[in-house]
């Protein structure tokens, strides 16, 4: 173990060495224009969530819980932005989309939409659409809000009271709000959501954090009936009609993979994001589905992650009926911990972050920033699928087969995690899958790699940092994860 | 004797060279406790470097880790309220070792290796411990290493008497006069806790010469000298609670030097925190026995001349679900958006937002103001009746909708008090077809008649109700709403 770990980082500093020789190293500034947007002055913009408007207009909420309505947003000189406030008093809202003339919000407790009805620039309706759930009045019981599934519904995950027990109902449940404020128990399982969206698909996913019933941090599927891994918020079945009979209770210190076995509503987290090393609190979802205005990435969603201050990139895939998929680094260097993001039919990425009582790595308090594409396309592993005895790589540009057709231009290491009812868990049941063949596809675009001992459940990850392009480049980002719940058959 | 001394070194070194700690904390703790030691985010998150938490006895270190801490926690002077989560089932031994040998080797810190055979003797002490230490309870077990008295040769010179600020005690005699052996100024060595003045006079060290700042809070009034100069004070009758702290700097050469610290209690609650920082001073040097309130300023939310402002979060003695709403004028309520009803109603100031808006916002938030009212605590209306928001008018006074069936019960609530004669007027509607709904007005306060429409509801409110039928029950008031006939009741301070 110890033996390993020094080899990497041996192996890293090697790489750092090689990197910085290198004058064409790809760095974000080459693809991407990361930009502050100014905010308005004096005020604590804390960003809880951010809807687009017509006209270009995008409104934001504050954790304070003030909601404000920015102009200028998409320009190219974003000094000139100006503000507008909309509202206040808003209970820390984390989900908002403008719906008909509505912006709708939903709130710690309640499901909204308000409204300017008499012109002066100022909401005036704060209509409660829902407010079914009980909280206790713990700070950690934060709702996530989605925005409507193609049956107008309202997607909500409820944070567990404390983050560890359900202390009242529907904590470590998620809900659907129905255009007409039904409310309908939906999925069972939550810990402690960062946010919550959908994939280009329209299936819903959530994150969910590190903890109890959580070895790593992951982004889950929200398929309706399922158990997401935490049972602290099973007493509530008997409350949940729609729902059937209360899931059989996971076994502690067990794994995934065994337990899912035994629970058939258990749906296994689609991409684990490890811990420590892709993340520590991933928050907001959003799918690419601006057609390419963002590098070729379309299609693939993008999850934010509050203490690293990062976007990631995600590519999912169904298998055997369920989702799984590969996670890997994509933009950095954001001011604050990221929680909203949120994409333009243009294809910009707006972001917004706030560090206040968990730490990252941007290091001012909040920001709101936007990110735009350049056009031009890094050299990056663009999928990873499964195959039955392997993976398939897509890159973003032709590879070069001398490199990209040895095994020994790629390494993979495999473990799985503790599912227990303790705080987290250490990697376990390490395995090192042998990669004994890489073929390239005849356009350069493809790499077959061939494995030896795949181990179902576990993350695999990869490192491919001998593969160069065609033009002699390296990878952006070397480095994959991907969560094997299922084999291909 | 070498026989027995090589084998413990060859196992520190085997300890220090297995893990990379200084990696191992990067991954594990630098997002909070930050590369530097020094906290994240400019400190918002407590201190390693030179904290005495990771001082002494590893077990305390060690043992905190692996279950994690919450509530309060004083680190170098300051109080922390966030969580740490527990890491003993994600870090295994050999890296905890790493992680805190490091700890306890960096930044200004110079204490003892870790090893994991201590992490597992920790671990297997506390087996069954299923939830975070707080503070007080990890302390019990392995308290901070003693520290020299941080004032030496103080007295402390109480003098009983009335005061609702600074006397001059010069020209006071005190009734006793005590030795602190621990060096840490306190009230709790005081005879009484009402209407007395306290005078400490000790030396202070400066580790090196620089400038030094001290600060200062209490309940209510103190001020401190140092080499016969006033450095901060604290004026007036007022809570200990950080939002009416002060501070002052003063440069000093390295060594001892007089200070002085003079203190008044008028009467209720009581306290004084004092604590310097400065160079050679990791953090905050406490000079008193209770530490320095967080660095909560006080974030007041106000109404503006013109405008009602609402704050939502979780308010003292009402639901979860409550809308403060705060109304040019100095009137003020809490409407419980779970029982359907205001259910305090205050003057003056409305609402601190400090606790909420800093760090992750725990607890609720007691009024700002004077004269509360607790109106009722219970359900208004049926347990089918449903919050459906509500609705402001271009002054922001708000009208609360309650669905109820097919009718809306609306709730709408202005002030129309004058300066030194607050009062609030509601106005309630059924809308709707449908027969007549019983509304709970108070479900504690005593209902008395004093005129036609005229009542006392507690002792604190004159009521006066138009179009309406109040009734008295079992200790609780009603009123009868008829569907299109509106009722106004008018609740004035008395």
């Amino acid at each position: 173990m110890s033996h390993s770990r020094s080899l990497a980082s041996i192996r890293g500093f090697l790489f750092c060495l090689c990197a910085a020789a290198s004058a064409s190293a790809q760095q974000q500034s080459d693809f991407y224009l990361r930009e502050e947007i100014p905010l308005p002055k004096g005020e604590v913009m804390e960003l809880g969530s951010i809807a687009l408007m017509p006209d270009q207009k995008i409104a934001v909420t504050s954790r304070r819980g003030d909601l404000w309505i920015c102009t200028g947003a998409y320009e190219t000189d974003l000094s000139k932005v100006t503000w507008q406030k909309f509202a206040e008093g808003l209970h820390e809202p984390f989900g908002m989309f403008w719906k008909d003339g509505w912006l709708y919000l939903t709130q710690r407790p309640e499901v909204s939409r308000i409204k300017d009805s008499d012109g002066d620039g100022r909401a005036d309706i704060f209509e409660t659409i829902n407010s079914d759930w009980s909280i206790k009045g713990d700070y950690h019981e934060y709702i996530f809000g989605s925005d409507p599934d193609k049956n107008g519904d309202i997607w909500a995950v409820l944070c567990l009271t404390g983050s560890f027990t359900a202390d009242v109902p529907w904590r470590g449940w998620c809900v659907r709000i129905t255009p007409q404020g039904e409310m309908i128990p939906t999925c069972s399982g939550i810990r402690s959501p960062g946010g919550i969206g959908f994939n280009a698909e329209g299936d819903v996913f959530y994150t969910d954090n590190q903890g109890v019933w959580n070895g790593s941090s992951s982004l889950k599927w929200l398929k309706p009936g399922s158990f997401q891994g935490n049972p602290s918020g099973n007493i509530f079945y008997d409350q949940a009609k729609n729902m059937g009979p209360r899931p059989v209770e996971p076994n502690d210190k067990s794994r995934i993979l065994a337990e899912r076995k035994r629970i058939k509503e258990f749906v296994p987290p689609a991409v684990i994001l490890p811990h420590a090393k892709v993340g520590n609190s991933p928050t907001g979802i959003i799918p690419d589905l601006s057609g390419g205005k963002f590098g070729p990435w379309d299609k693939q969603v993008y999850v934010g992650e509050q203490t690293a201050s990062e976007v990631q990139r995600v590519c999912l895939e169904k298998v055997n009926g369920l989702y799984q998929g590969a996670v890997f680094h994509f933009l950095s260097g954001f001011e604050a911990g990221i929680v909203p993001i949120r994409q333009a039919a243009d294809g910009s990425v707006f972001i917004g972050g706030t560090n206040r009582g968990w730490a990252s790595k941007g290091s001012k308090p909040f920001t709101f920033e936007r990110v735009r594409w350049n056009g031009k396309t890094p050299f990056e592993i663009h999928t990873m699928s499964a195959l039955k005895d392997g993976f398939e790589l897509t890159f973003t540009e032709p590879v070069d087969p001398a490199t990209a057709g040895k095994p020994e231009s790629y390494a993979m290491d495999a473990w799985t995690y503790i599912y227990q009812a303790a705080y987290g868990s250490p990697e376990v049941d390490q395995a090192t899958p042998k990669i004994t063949a890489a073929d390239v596809s005849a356009d350069g675009k493809k790499v077959r790699l061939k494995i030896d001992g795949l181990v179902q459940g576990h993350v695999h990850h990869l490192e491919a940092k001998g593969v160069t392009s065609k033009s002699g480049g390296k990878l952006w980002h070397p480095e994959a994860w991907y969560t094997l719940n299922e084999i291909p058959r | 004797m070498i026989h027995r001394t090589l084998p413990i070194l060859l196992a520190l070194t085997a300890a220090a060279s297995a893990q990379d700690g200084g990696q191992l904390y990067t991954t594990h703790c630098s997002a909070c406790h930050a590369a530097d030691g020094k906290g994240a985010t400019g400190g918002q998150f407590p201190p390693l470097a030179g904290s005495p938490w990771v001082k002494g006895d590893p077990q305390r270190t060690i043992k905190l880790v692996l279950h994690g801490l919450t509530g309060p926690v004083e680190v170098a002077g300051r109080t922390y309220n966030l969580e740490m989560p527990p890491q003993g089932s994600v870090i295994p031994d050999d890296h905890l070792a790493a992680i805190l040998t490091h700890v306890r080797a960096s930044w200004e810190n110079a204490s003892s290796p870790v090893t994991a055979d201590m992490v597992k003797v920790a671990r297997a002490a506390t087996a069954d411990r299923k939830t975070p230490w707080t503070a007080p309870e990890i302390l019990k077990l392995h308290p901070l290493p003693a520290v020299a008295p941080p004032i030496a040769n103080l007295i402390s010179s109480i003098y009983p008497g009335e005061w609702q600020d600074l006397p001059d005690f010069s020209k006071l005699k005190p009734i006793n006069v005590e030795e602190e052996h621990d060096g840490l100024i306190s009230i709790t060595h005081a005879d009484r806790n009402e209407q007395f003045g306290l005078v400490w006079e000790g030396e202070i060290t400066a580790p090196k010469a620089g400038k030094f700042t001290f600060s200062l809070d209490a309940d209510d009034c103190a001020r401190v000298i140092v080499d016969g100069k006033k450095v901060a004070e604290v004026r007036g009758i007022g809570p200990l609670n950080g939002s009416r702290a002060k501070q002052g700097q003063i440069k000093l050469s390295a060594g001892r030097h007089p200070i002085r610290i003079e203190y008044v209690e008028f009467s209720g609650q009581e306290g004084i925190a004092l604590a310097m920082k400065g160079p050679g001073i990791p953090g905050w040097r406490n000079l008193s026995d209770q530490p320095l309130p967080p660095e909560r300023p006080s974030l007041m939310v106000t109404p503006t001349e013109e405008r009602a402002v609402i704050y939502r979060n979780f308010l003292a003695d009402t639901t979860p679900r409550a809308i403060g709403v705060g109304f040019p004028g100095g009137v003020n309520l809490a409407y419980s958006a779970d029982n359907l009803a205001p259910e305090l109603i205050w003057t003056g100031n409305f609402i601190d937002g400090g606790r909420h808006w800093i760090d992750r916002g725990q607890g609720n938030q007691p009024p700002a103001g004077e004269q509360v009212v607790k109106l009722s605590g219970s359900r208004a209306l049926a347990d089918t009746a449903r919050f459906r928001g509500y609705k402001l008018d271009p002054a922001g006074n708000p009208t609360f909708s309650v669905q109820l069936g097919k009718q809306f019960v609306l709730d709408s609530w202005k002030p129309v008090g004058s300066e030194g004669s607050p009062a609030f007027l509601r106005t309630l509607t059924v809308n709707g077809q449908g027969s007549p709904v019983e509304f709970l007005i108070s479900d504690k306060l005593p209902l008395k008649k004093a005129g036609d429409q005229d009542y006392e509801l507690g002792d604190a409110i004159q009521l006066h109700a138009e179009n309406a039928a109040l009734e008295s029950r079992d200790g609780k008031t009603y009123l009868k709403l008829a569907p299109g006939k509106p009722v106004t009741l008018t609740y004035r301070w008395k």
